[in-house]
């Protein structure tokens, strides 16, 4: 698979502050890469980084082997870029919007006619072309930055957090577009807080943290580099010491946690774990309410490995 | 050519405050040329003159009476010393006319009979004082040579009736030159304010963050945007020019096709030209649309009240004058003003013309290099 972005030992200081740390990565023809760290982790100072919007300390950017620099206008043509703040003109109509901004790259005229219509089908705007911006609820304006962003049809999408704040049949349409770019052929850098949408959509995943990769793989690989395999939790009103002692000594099990009538268990492997649990609170009549399982989800790697929240 | 589109399209929303100045100019403009009318006519002026007549009504005093009649107004007051001199403080009357007893007998008789006056002392008094020597000089030189009485007075009245053609040797039309003046005095209102805000308002739609960032990574050349960018505002700025040239020719007339209306043209173009350049400098420091109003309001009402542009520079005190000479506005109105007085048109008449001129240029080349520093600033610092 031939690599569309390289990324060789980037750094980015400000004065003695390095935003991003001697990054190196790649991202593969036509898969979706999922780029997630907290606030200040260097997602955005990357993507600038690449995008030449910033210049950096150290390192070198290459896409579709040629290096990037501002004047790489080629290159540029190749490059759609949707930024987490709509950037939009309020006096042009949506129809107007996307003409401008397909306009920058594509001059024929009637090849832009197409991919302008082309835009609005996929994001779904048809019946809203000759609206203002100011005339549009949240979702359909995130739905009109996508189009401006991808018109002039791009190899190579940035995407950053699209989905923010926008309804659910927003949302909805907005990834079922992106997975419909990535059927065309486009690869695709995505940054999101929200980790359904990463497990659904990406390929591979990056993790960043002060600049830095912390991991990177698959959604599976990454999840297996959580200690925890498997997270068990049980609704039950009263529950004595000695049982929650007992339940420690089961096979497998990491840690027991009671509170507020919700018995949370942890185990570090194995399988069949919830069907042994459930045979002892059989055996030692413990009531329980509900009880269910979960496997560990990426937030919980995130967790793992940089100790705090995604969403911090 | 997406650039220009896109630029139409945007000063399309902003059509409402071009019309609304230009309906200020149309209004403002066309009253008062209006009201200032009448500046070449010249119409005689008659003094308001008492007559106390001591004489008998015969002879010399009653052909002296009727030819203050015939070119003054006569006005009647109470015949007492007090009523008159009333009258003389309260300027019903400019001059007061003392005929002597005997002043025929005694004129007749080389006697030099002395007439009294009493004057307000003012423009119009000083009318009837000449109109009063006038006819004694004449009554007295062919008194010498007729010494008919009726001969006399026949000479008098053919003398006196003669009137004296009087052609002005200047060939300005000082009404319609004037009129021009008014109306370029006030254009720096309206191209003020017509550029800053559709300019501004246009330049902080384009420079939007987001979208500058959307332009910064297109295929699209940076510097050739911006320079498209550039000839827009400008192709609109020469635009707004040409239709107040127009609107001057059909409001002041004529004198627009003579080299003075050249010189107002061509004059306004450089105004209108430095007048961009203030808008990009705006434009560059101006982020938010709503503040863009309240730019407009300061910089084009202020310069235009500073300059001269609503009340005559003449009517302006020292200090504010002073002050004014710092804005490119005051040298345009200058301008302006020294136009309508030259007589003759050649280098050396022109040259203050083309020094104000020259200062226009320089304060636009200033604001242009602003304006570069600035942004360039602020692209380091983003």
């Amino acid at each position: 698979m031939e690599n569309v972005i390289e990324v060789k030992e980037l750094t980015k200081e400000y004065k003695k502050f390095k935003a991003v740390d001697n990054l190196s990565f790649e991202v593969h023809e036509g898969e979706i890469l999922g780029l997630l760290g907290p606030n200040g982790s260097g997602k955005s100072t990357t993507i600038n980084c690449i995008l030449s919007l910033l210049n950096f300390s150290k390192g070198s950017i290459r896409i579709f082997g040629k290096e990037m620099e501002p004047s790489a206008y080629d290159l540029k043509r190749e490059i759609g870029v949707v930024f987490q703040d709509v950037a939009v003109f309020d006096e042009l109509t949506i129809y107007d919007n996307i003409d401008y901004f397909c306009g920058l790259y594509i001059k024929d005229k009637t090849l832009r006619k197409k991919y302008i219509e082309d835009a609005i089908n996929l994001v779904g705007l048809e019946d809203f072309k000759k609206f203002y911006p100011k005339q549009l609820s949240g979702g359909l304006l995130r739905r009109l930055n996508i189009a401006c962003g991808i018109a002039h049809k791009p190899k190579l999408i940035f995407l950053d957090e699209p989905t923010v704040a926008v309804d659910p049949q927003s949302r909805n349409n907005i990834l079922d577009g992106i997975e419909t770019l990535r059927n065309n052929g486009a690869t695709i850098v995505y940054t999101t807080h929200y980790m359904e949408e990463v497990e659904i959509l990406c390929d591979r995943v990056i993790i960043l943290d002060k600049g830095r990769i912390i991991a990177s793989g698959t959604t599976d690989e990454l999840k297996e580099l959580a200690k925890i395999e498997e997270k068990v939790s049980v609704e039950v009103k009263e529950l004595d010491e000695k049982y929650i002692e007992k339940i420690t000594e089961l096979k497998n099990v990491e840690d027991v946690d009671y509170e507020n009538g919700l018995l949370i268990i942890t185990y570090k492997k194995g399988k069949n774990n919830l069907v042994e649990l459930i045979d002892y609170m059989k055996k030692e009549s413990i009531n329980y309410n509900k009880i269910f399982s979960e496997r560990p989800t990426l937030n919980d790697v995130f967790l793992e490995l940089t100790g705090k929240e995604l969403r911090d | 050519m997406i650039i220009f589109k896109t630029f139409l399209k945007v000063l399309n929303k902003c059509k409402a405050p071009i019309i609304m100045y230009t309906v200020f100019l149309i209004f403002f403009g066309g009253f008062n040329m209006k009201t200032s009318d009448n500046s070449i006519n010249f119409v005689a002026s008659k003094p308001d003159i008492l007559i106390v007549n001591q004489d008998k009504e015969e002879g010399i005093t009653k052909n002296l009476i009727e030819y203050i009649e015939n070119n003054s107004n006569i006005i009647d007051v109470e015949d007492n010393e007090e009523a008159r001199n009333d009258a003389l403080f309260y300027r019903d009357v400019n001059y007061i006319i003392y005929i002597p007893e005997n002043f025929n007998k005694d004129f007749l008789e080389n006697k030099n009979p002395k007439i009294d006056i009493k004057s307000t002392g003012d423009y119009q008094s000083s009318l009837a004082e000449m109109m009063l020597e006038r006819y004694l000089k004449v009554a007295k030189i062919y008194k010498d040579v007729y010494s008919s009485e009726t001969e006399l007075i026949e000479k008098i009245n053919d003398t006196l009736s003669k009137e004296v053609k009087i052609t002005i040797t200047s060939k300005l039309d000082t009404n319609k030159l004037d009129k021009a003046a008014f109306f370029y005095n006030f254009t720096n209102y309206c191209i003020l304010a017509g550029c800053i805000y559709v300019i501004c308002l246009i330049l902080s739609s384009f420079k939007r963050e987001n979208i500058n960032k959307r332009t910064i990574i297109s295929s699209m050349n940076y510097k050739e945007y911006n320079r498209k960018l550039l000839i827009s505002n400008s192709l609109f700025a020469i635009v707004l020019w040409v239709f107040y040239v127009l609107l001057s020719f059909v409001l002041v007339g004529d004198i627009m096709f003579t080299s003075h209306g050249i010189i107002y043209i061509i004059n306004s173009f450089i105004f209108t030209m430095c007048a961009v350049t203030i808008a990009f400098l705006l434009g560059t420091l101006i982020a938010n649309k709503n503040a863009v109003n309240g730019i407009v309001n300061v910089i084009a009402l202020g310069s235009s009240f500073l300059c001269g542009a609503f009340v005559p520079v003449e009517m302006l005190p020292d200090t504010i004058l002073k002050v004014a000479h710092i804005l490119p506005s005051y040298w345009f109105i200058k301008t302006n003003e020294e136009i309508k007085t030259l007589e003759i048109l050649d280098f050396e008449t022109l040259k203050p013309i083309i020094m104000n001129m020259g200062m226009i240029v320089i304060f636009s080349i200033l604001f242009v290099i602003i304006t570069n520093i600035l942004s360039s600033r602020k692209r380091k610092i983003s």
